[in-house]
């Protein structure tokens, strides 16, 4: 699972794609997540492969072979992506290799979506991950329970942030940026993995010529 | 989305030809003696445009449908258009909608069609539906669904029998067990000797006698043949797809009798519709389809090879099958079943007695709306705690020293808290829809994910919160011996109907006092099922009752005129698990 390595490398990005959701109450950083918690080991074998592919955080690197956060000075093209219950708009994205896109997304639904860059392997990988936050209540059907990603992490939960650089969750009526330089090469998706969402189509491919 | 269905539901391509022919909005049906052939029988039957399963009537949300029924039948005949919403002299019930249609008549439906959806259509004349006389509706939104897919094939399901249904009532009668192969024998009871002691065992049996029932009830009718659309196992209906496609499964339970425990081995099902109504996307790996009910779901095989639909009978007498294939003639191994299931004393409502005592969840984990099925929940909680050596300590402690499973109530997600206590062990939740310790409960083979009520959640509430204007108990009850089913202790031909008032919303308690599992249909209005989901609870049209629980179900009266109400399992209902009821007051349609 190396792609979920990855994905939890890269927490120390965060900040600039959650502000722009969360009113207030940033997602807090890993770092504040590591205290009291020995008995993680005992706790998290109940919750299978859901999670504890990534624990080597904190390095602060956050390039995919794909691609990487790009610069808001680089951007060079908007692309609004309109999120609905369960479904993207457009259906399919077209970039060019190189291309540091800003994308605009906004939930016009009334659940919480997800628009997250990745191959359909990490997707799937996401998808366990957030079962397991759904379970535990970090997410809900209409909202990020902002207390419960907090107090979670007892539970095991303790690296289940949803701060990938990639990837944003978006509560119902609000919008999101995510600015993204894409590298050459990779079968990409767009795709929500909120349980369910993506099995039921929330996914659409997007080529990097 | 790919309209490919009707070519592979052979022989109801011509009737959906001859159903459409008719011109936008009107449909014709003819109802034809027919001959029923599986592997292991061939007898006369009953079908629709000379086939069994009928056409798959294809419907657009917002068209008036004109639908032209013939009787060529030497008895009468009706249709039910089963979970539709319409005026009730549309509704198909010979007595209660109107007088049915005789021999030779034509009778000509007329209704708006006012959703969307998987539903089904049958005879409510006598036994005419387990002969063989059902058929698909598949409802075409007005709007966008909130999932895609590239195409779709309705899976319907039956239990054909090699008796008429006549008979099998008759044998019913005469003999409660006639249909129970799966009979205990006095080498049963030596093994539960050794097993639980020599007086347990008799206790055991004592017990049992007295309720007039055996630990094997499960499935009262047995040596059928389940048939997907018509096919036997062994005759393999086949859908096809194309490698990475979404694949809609449209499942209908058209059975007489017969619950299934359907899987698809390798795929993961994402359950998208119940009862015709969009729920939250819910993954799973296997699901029970009651009787009449039906259930959507989204699978997606990526690689090139064959799947088996598998569709276990609940009692594990018999298995229905199909396959997913990318091409014709292509098949997948067929998994064994399972062992039989025994019912326990807790499906004898015993448990409750036992365990009345630990029932201090109850009150404690009431809801905020005041709602006492999540209290009774809990209180079942406590018995399984109780019962289970392996998971009760590690349960126990999660349920005391677990502030967290109170505080989560408050926001309406009752299982999610449970979710949270159970996290660390194996998957022993509670589902409330089973009594605690109950033996027919189900697992997924696969050791992962199997749909329960509790799963199901509105995608979009049809109808606001609100409380009940008043609670109606309708205790499921039957004397297995003599074969009689009724409700409160009265069957239908002695009973008076239910009287409800136009606006009222109406609580439904139903408390199962029998052994077998009831699957009770509202005709023309909605169930709400309180599943614990408060705004979100779903809206279906049969509501499965487990034995030895207890089930609200909430129905707005929108809807005047005089309706159906029963157990959807053919011979219960006909022997008077059944009521009719009387919606009073409302607006007079005209015309209808």
């Amino acid at each position: 699972m190396k792609y979920g390595k990855l994905q939890l490398a890269a927490i120390a990005a965060t900040a600039i794609l959650f502000t722009a959701t969360i009113n207030g109450d940033p997602l807090s950083a890993a770092g504040k997540h590591s205290g009291g918690h020995g008995h993680g080991a005992a706790k998290s074998q109940g919750h299978g492969g859901g999670h504890g592919s990534g624990h080597g955080h904190g390095g602060g690197h956050h390039t995919f072979d794909f691609g990487e956060p790009g610069k808001a000075s680089d951007v060079t093209r908007e692309i609004k992506v309109v999120m609905k219950d369960n479904l993207y708009e457009p259906e399919e994205i077209s970039v060019k290799a190189g291309e540091t896109i800003r994308f605009k997304i906004v939930n016009e639904g009334e659940f919480l979506h997800e628009f997250g860059i990745a191959t359909a392997a990490m997707h799937a990988a996401h998808q366990k991950q957030m079962a397991v936050m759904m379970e535990h209540g970090m997410i809900e059907a209409h909202r990020i329970n902002y207390e419960r990603m907090k107090m979670d992490h007892g539970a095991g939960g303790h690296m289940m942030n949803h701060d990938d650089p990639n990837s944003v969750l978006v509560e119902p009526g609000k919008s999101a940026e995510i600015i993204w330089k894409f590298a050459k090469t990779a079968d990409l998706e767009f795709a929500c993995n909120i349980p369910g969402h993506y099995e039921s189509g929330m996914v659409g491919p997007i080529k990097v010529d | 989305m790919t309209r490919t269905l009707a070519s592979c539901l052979g022989g109801s391509l011509l009737g959906v030809l001859l159903a459409t022919a008719a011109g936008a909005g009107e449909y014709n049906l003819t109802v034809d003696p027919i001959t029923v052939e599986t592997a292991d029988f061939s007898r006369p039957g009953i079908g629709y445009n000379g086939a069994s399963p009928g056409p798959v009537l294809r419907f657009k949300e917002g068209e008036d449908v004109t639908i032209n029924v013939t009787n060529n039948l030497s008895e009468s005949t009706s249709i039910h258009w089963h979970g539709l919403i319409l005026p009730y002299q549309q509704d198909g019930v010979p007595g209660i909608s109107y007088a049915g249609i005789e021999s030779g008549e034509t009778f000509t439906y007329r209704f708006p069609i006012v959703q969307s959806g998987t539903y089904w259509f049958h005879s409510h004349t006598g036994f005419q539906e387990p002969d063989g006389a059902y058929g698909a509706i598949v409802i075409e939104p007005m709007k966008r669904e909130p999932f895609r897919y590239h195409r779709d094939y309705v899976i319907q399901l039956t239990d054909a029998h090699p008796h008429p249904g006549r008979q099998i009532m008759r044998n019913l009668k005469m003999m409660a067990d006639y249909y129970n192969r799966k009979q205990r024998t006095v080498f049963d009871f030596f093994r539960d000797s050794e097993k639980m002691g020599f007086d347990a065992a008799v206790a055991d049996r004592k017990a049992w006698g007295e309720m007039r029932m055996t630990p094997t009830d499960i499935e009262d009718l047995q040596g059928y043949t389940p048939l997907i659309n018509g096919k036997t196992p062994s005759q393999n209906w086949t859908g096809l797809f194309k490698p990475g496609e979404r694949i809609r499964l449209r499942f209908i339970n058209s059975s007489a009798m017969s619950y299934f425990d359907i899987r698809i081995p390798g795929l993961k099902m994402t359950v998208v519709q119940a009862d015709g109504q969009n729920v939250r996307p819910v993954p799973v790996d296997e699901f029970r389809i009651a009787v009449a009910e039906t259930y959507d779901v989204i699978v997606r095989p990526r690689e090139d090879k064959a799947f088996t639909i598998f569709a276990e009978s609940m009692g594990r007498t018999a298995y229905g099958r199909g396959t997913l294939a990318p091409r014709e003639g292509m098949s997948a191994p067929i998994p064994e079943m399972r062992e039989p299931p025994l019912l326990t004393m807790a499906d004898m409502g015993m448990a409750h007695g036992d365990h009345g005592g630990m029932a201090h969840g109850g009150a404690s984990h009431k809801m905020p709306d005041g709602s006492m099925m999540k209290g009774e929940s809990h209180a079942g909680h406590g018995a399984e705690m109780h019962k289970m050596p392996d998971g009760s300590t590690m349960k126990g402690s999660a349920h005391t020293g677990h502030g967290s499973v109170t505080h989560r109530m408050a926001d309406g997600s009752m299982m999610k808290g449970m979710d949270h206590s159970a996290h660390g062990g194996p998957a022993k939740k509670e589902d409330p829809f089973y009594a605690a310790g109950s033996g027919i409960r189900p697992t997924a083979a696969n050791g992962g994910k199997f749909l329960s009520y509790t799963d199901l959640k509105a995608h979009k509430p049809l109808y606001p919160l609100r409380p009940a204007t008043r609670e109606i108990e309708m205790r499921l009850t039957g004397n297995m011996e003599r074969y009689t089913w009724s409700i409160n202790g009265v069957k239908y031909a002695d009973a008076e109907p239910v009287r409800l008032k136009y606006g009222e919303r109406v609580r439904f308690k139903f408390v199962n006092e029998t052994m077998m599992t009831h699957p009770m249909h509202l005709h023309g209005m909605w169930s709400i099922v309180d599943n614990g989901s408060g705004k979100f609870n779903p809206i279906k049209h049969v509501v499965s009752v487990s034995p030895g629980t207890t089930v609200y179900m909430e129905t707005e009266v929108d809807a005047p005129g005089q309706w159906a109400f029963h157990c959807h399992l053919s011979y219960h209902a006909d022997s008077g698990m059944f009521r009719k009821i009387v919606v009073e007051g409302g607006p007079k349609k005209e015309g209808s």
